[in-house]
């Protein structure tokens, strides 16, 4: 099988190599674990902008929740996978998984 | 379809994107086991390699080190050894919060908790007992808190490792302490000092990509 007839099974909001390394990241830590954005920037070696962008997105969809606060008088943001991610992410790989296994490949 | 042209070329090609990425995120927050581990390996190695040449096993030492020598000596290697644990704890939770980082705090109090009960118990009994009786009591009840807390914490983490690594410090305690004194130095410093180093080594040799 391929990935042109694989696409259209997955999730679009997650099927885009960004989003997919940002989910499964966050899908790693706990659940109720939250990480600042610097920190998830450089884990992922993302650029502000890029991640900034994807977040949104993933923001949109009811993915991960971010939350705006402040340490002292510095503002943080804090991003988290919410439950529905986590279903996304899950639902996601099982997809994947189908999909290999339909045709007949290893991981 | 995806909206922004960045497709993941293929199902083996997610998987293995999604497995490396997860990958990642573990050794950035479980820490590294050079800095958890190795130190208080080595710390153990020599502290209780000189215990053990005071001790001897048959009750006459094999090299004229005092006992208070010996406790310097595992002291200050403890010390950098802990002082290397605290750096790569804090590094770990630079940026995080949430129910891990409140676990980790909890187990963090338990540690000294269990440090300072251990020690007001020894500090009470040492003084009724032989010299070399009384040391056997200080490292016998400071290992049974080692690894009653290592087993707790392969728990709470679900870091399977660790726990293996609370049951192996347990047991050869237990062995030590009824061999004695002398026994006790010297499968501390051998199995559980070099063996926490090559346990360490292996963690980190196993969590490189």
């Amino acid at each position: 099988m391929t990935a042109g007839n694989a696409v259209p099974e997955l999730d679009p909001v997650i099927h885009a190599q960004a989003r997919l390394r940002v989910v499964a990241a966050l899908n790693t830590m706990g659940s109720g674990d939250e990480i600042t954005f610097p920190a998830l920037k450089d884990l992922l070696g993302m650029t502000a902008g890029n991640l900034s962008v994807h977040l949104t997105k993933l923001e949109d969809a009811g993915y991960v929740q971010i939350t705006k606060t402040h340490k002292g008088r510095t503002p943080v943001t804090y991003v988290a996978l919410t439950k529905r991610g986590r279903l996304a992410f899950d639902d996601y790989t099982k997809a994947i998984r189908a999909l290999l296994d339909s045709a007949g490949g290893t991981p | 379809m995806v909206d922004d042209g960045e497709r993941v070329p293929s199902p083996e090609e997610t998987l293995r994107l999604i497995e490396e990425q997860q990958a990642a995120t573990v050794r950035r927050f479980r820490g590294d086991p050079l800095f958890m581990y190795v130190p208080w390996g080595v710390a153990w190695l020599v502290g209780f390699t000189c215990f053990f040449l005071h001790y001897g096993l048959d009750g006459k030492p094999y090299a004229p080190i005092s006992q208070n020598q010996a406790l310097t000596v595992l002291m200050i290697f403890q010390l950098i050894a802990g002082s290397l644990c605290a750096y790569e704890i804090t590094r770990m939770n630079i940026g995080v919060r949430g129910d891990t980082t409140a676990k980790g705090a909890m187990y963090g109090y338990a540690w000294f908790a269990g440090m300072v009960v251990m020690s007001v118990i020894a500090i009470r009994v040492s003084p009724m007992l032989p010299e070399a009786e009384s040391g056997l009591l200080w490292a016998g009840i400071s290992l049974l808190v080692v690894g009653v807390l290592y087993m707790t914490g392969g728990a709470i983490f679900l870091f399977w490792p660790m726990f293996f690594l609370g049951i192996g410090i347990s047991a050869v305690n237990g062995l030590g302490v009824l061999l004695g004194p002398g026994w006790h130095a010297l499968l501390t410093a051998v199995l559980l000092g070099f063996g926490q180093i090559v346990v360490g080594l292996w963690l980190r040799r196993r969590r490189c990509p």
